[in-house]
């Protein structure tokens, strides 16, 4: 039997585009580019090279919106062998508690499962609360914030960077674990997967199929209220100039605003 | 038996027209492109002349994202201290309107859809490693080993095309064909843009500017587009004259077209929102590349298809009615089943009535003129001084304008003799 690997990925907006919305203190994700997130993507290759080596199969989970699918795609594009995107307006608004859950009775609903992926924390919430909260729901062991990920005979060997050192658990299956960003470098999309995983698509699980009932997910199953958002002003620069070849007098500027100050003698 | 009845790389305006074409006639099209989503990593000032699009897309002025339509056409001089312009503004074109200023990150996405909303298979993120070549006829592309078969290969790259460099099939520009653009664009209110430039909701203001202010006798153009709240602006400048310079960079050039005292006035209090720069083609008739061999055809910019002569800069409409023409002559193509040069050479016949070949064609040699230092520099110093004298009154007596001419002229470095050449020569070229 082959090793069932489950990943899980999000779509963010790109980090680098975030806009918030002035009035409404929510991020405007109408206005920026949609992607997946980073860790994901180290999550995804770390399933992978697991797979390489020992020939396990490789599905990928998403909760979310329908624009998702460029991130259902991409995955398959790279070598996840199946995709599921689990899409209902019911999970809309869910916070990390809900969404744990969502994801947790989606793979109990795959069925088997021997390693399940994360990325360490997704980049526009940051919470990294999912991947431990799935753990949690189904009742396994997790390692979080590995550094590297190999499977040897029915056991996870996960690293840990810690501050005074590496620690190497070894963990049997089925087991969880989150990966750092960065911790490895995802391979490239080929031009043939993509053609492939175009023409096949993926699969679309709503509400009924993951069987949860709505007031467990979504909006209505979250317990998080949000108080307040505050957003922090970006400094305005006072564009001036100067000229390099008169830094006597920015030096005395400087002096003079007490952003230098003279050395005591 | 191939996969795809053609493959298009590069979902620009060529790529995508091409594919729209072939598509929306039940061919089997794949458009790769390397950027994601399509347009994100495309260039362009920013005018869309597009009545070429009535052909594929007869709804496009509704449904494309297109900021204003062009109302007000500046051709200007730019000297140290003055600006010389010939300022257009027309209502002729309000019905009709055409010219539209456009954001590539939007536009191409939406031309890109079009193309998979017809049928093609758009993918995007994935670049092209090379040509599948066998027996002399391409026959397909290759991305990280793989190969993916297609009768007819449309290379859609742009003005730097990797893949048909690669492949011998156009050689790499030399520099006096090329150009280095840069651009930026600011984020303005809609209402500051409309009062600035004297403009009302929809209509826009396109101009185009001599920097003839540059030290070290480097040539550069510049442009500046009104968007909807946003202005798209930059520099061409001329690699020959900017490598022979060797110390000045191409940012420096843009700064000082944006520090400008009457450009930077139009542009102050707006947010720089994206940086970018590019290649642009300006490669005259005599090095363009031949467009089309066994099973692959050339389009848009990687066929040299743009045009420049100082006061118009093209290249959107030619890589859209070039993109229309390959996908005509593929559609052709694929009813004889055959992809042979041969076949494909109906693509040249098309080009050679199109304007696409016909302006480069009229105005060969048009590029040695508008690089020249009578554009760039004896042309502004003259009129900056004779305008001056003509038209602010300096407590003198008042000179006969043939008088204030001559002693412009004498201002300048040219001789009477290279002006009268070099003049006639533009005049014989335009």
């Amino acid at each position: 039997m082959a090793v069932e690997i489950i990943v899980m990925v999000k779509q963010v907006p790109d980090s680098q585009e975030v806009v918030i919305d002035p009035v409404t203190m929510n991020l405007n994700r109408s206005m920026t580019r949609n992607v997946t997130n980073r860790a994901d993507e180290n999550a995804l290759e770390a399933a992978l090279s697991i797979k390489d080596k020992i020939g396990a199969n490789v599905t990928v989970i998403s909760m979310g919106p329908p624009q998702a699918e460029t991130t259902m795609i991409e995955c398959l594009a790279r070598g996840a062998d199946r995709a599921i995107l689990v899409s209902d307006r019911f999970f809309g608004g869910a916070d990390t508690y809900p969404t744990g859950l969502t994801l947790a009775a989606t793979i109990s609903k795959i069925g088997k499962y021997d390693i399940i992926i994360a990325g360490e924390e997704s980049s526009d919430s940051s919470t990294g609360h999912v991947g431990p909260g799935v753990a949690e729901f189904l009742d396994i062991d997790q390692i979080t914030y590995a550094s590297n990920v190999d499977y040897e005979d029915g056991y996870v060997i996960g690293e840990r960077e810690l501050e005074d050192g590496t620690e190497v658990v070894k963990v049997p299956t089925p087991v969880l674990v989150t990966v750092l960003l960065n911790s490895n470098d995802p391979r490239r999309q080929t031009l043939r997967r993509k053609i492939d995983a175009i023409r096949k698509g993926f699969e679309v699980w709503n509400i009924e199929k993951v069987g949860l009932p709505p007031e467990w997910v979504g909006v209505r199953g979250s317990p998080t209220i949000v108080r307040r958002m505050r957003s922090i002003k970006e400094k305005e620069r006072a564009g001036k100039k100067y000229d390099l070849t008169n830094l006597g007098e920015l030096v005395k500027e400087l002096y003079e605003k007490k952003v230098l100050k003279m050395e005591e003698e | 038996m191939s996969e795809f009845d053609a493959i298009v790389v590069g979902a620009g305006p060529a790529g995508s027209s091409a594919a729209i074409k072939m598509a929306s006639q039940g061919l089997k099209v794949l458009l790769v492109e390397r950027g994601e989503p399509p347009g994100s990593k495309n260039v362009s000032g920013g005018i869309l002349w597009g009545k070429d699009l009535d052909a594929i897309l007869p709804d496009w002025e509704k449904t494309a994202p297109l900021e204003r339509y062009v109302e007000r056409k500046v051709t200007s001089f730019l000297t140290k201290d003055s600006e010389i312009s010939i300022d257009f503004k027309t209502k002729k074109f309000e019905q009709t309107k055409t010219g539209y200023s456009v954001l590539r990150t939007k536009f191409d996405q939406y031309l890109a859809k079009r193309a998979s909303q017809a049928g093609a298979m758009v993918v995007s993120g994935i670049t092209v490693d090379g040509l599948a070549i066998k027996d002399g006829r391409v026959i397909g592309v290759i991305n990280e080993g793989d190969t993916i078969t297609g009768d007819c290969v449309i290379l859609a790259e742009g003005p730097n095309p990797r893949v048909a460099m690669a492949a011998g099939l156009r050689s790499k520009p030399e520099d006096t064909d090329v150009a280095i653009g840069v651009k930026q664009v600011y984020k303005l209110s809609e209402a500051a843009i409309n009062e600035r430039f004297n403009l009302r909701q929809n209509s826009g203001f396109a101009g185009e500017y001599v920097l003839s202010y540059l030290e070290n006798d480097i040539f550069a153009g510049g442009f500046l587009y009104t968007n909807k709240d946003t202005i798209s602006m930059g520099v061409v400048i001329n690699i020959e004259t900017l490598r022979r310079d060797g110390r000045t960079h191409s940012y420096d050039i843009m700064e000082q077209f944006v520090q400008h005292p009457f450009i930077s006035r139009l542009v102050e209090g707006g947010t720089l929102q994206e940086y970018s720069a590019h290649f642009v083609y300006e490669g005259g008739y005599e090095s363009l590349a031949k467009p089309y061999g066994e099973g692959y055809m050339l389009v848009g910019d990687t066929a040299g298809f743009s045009f420049s002569n100082g006061m118009i800069l093209q290249g959107m409409n030619y890589a859209i009615s070039s993109g229309i023409m390959a996908g005509e002559t593929v559609i052709e193509a694929k009813k004889d089943n055959d992809f042979s040069e041969k076949s494909l050479s109906r693509y040249m016949d098309r080009l050679e009535k199109s304007p696409a070949i016909l302006d480069k064609k009229n105005f060969a040699g048009m590029n040695k003129v508008v690089w020249s230092s009578l554009v760039h520099r004896a042309v502004p110093e003259m009129l900056e001084s004779s305008l001056g004298m003509m038209l602010y009154e300096n407590g003198e007596p008042k000179k006969h304008l043939t008088d204030i001419m001559m002693k412009s002229i004498s201002s300048t470095e040219l001789t009477k003799k290279d002006l009268i050449m070099q003049g006639y020569r533009l005049m014989r070229r335009m």
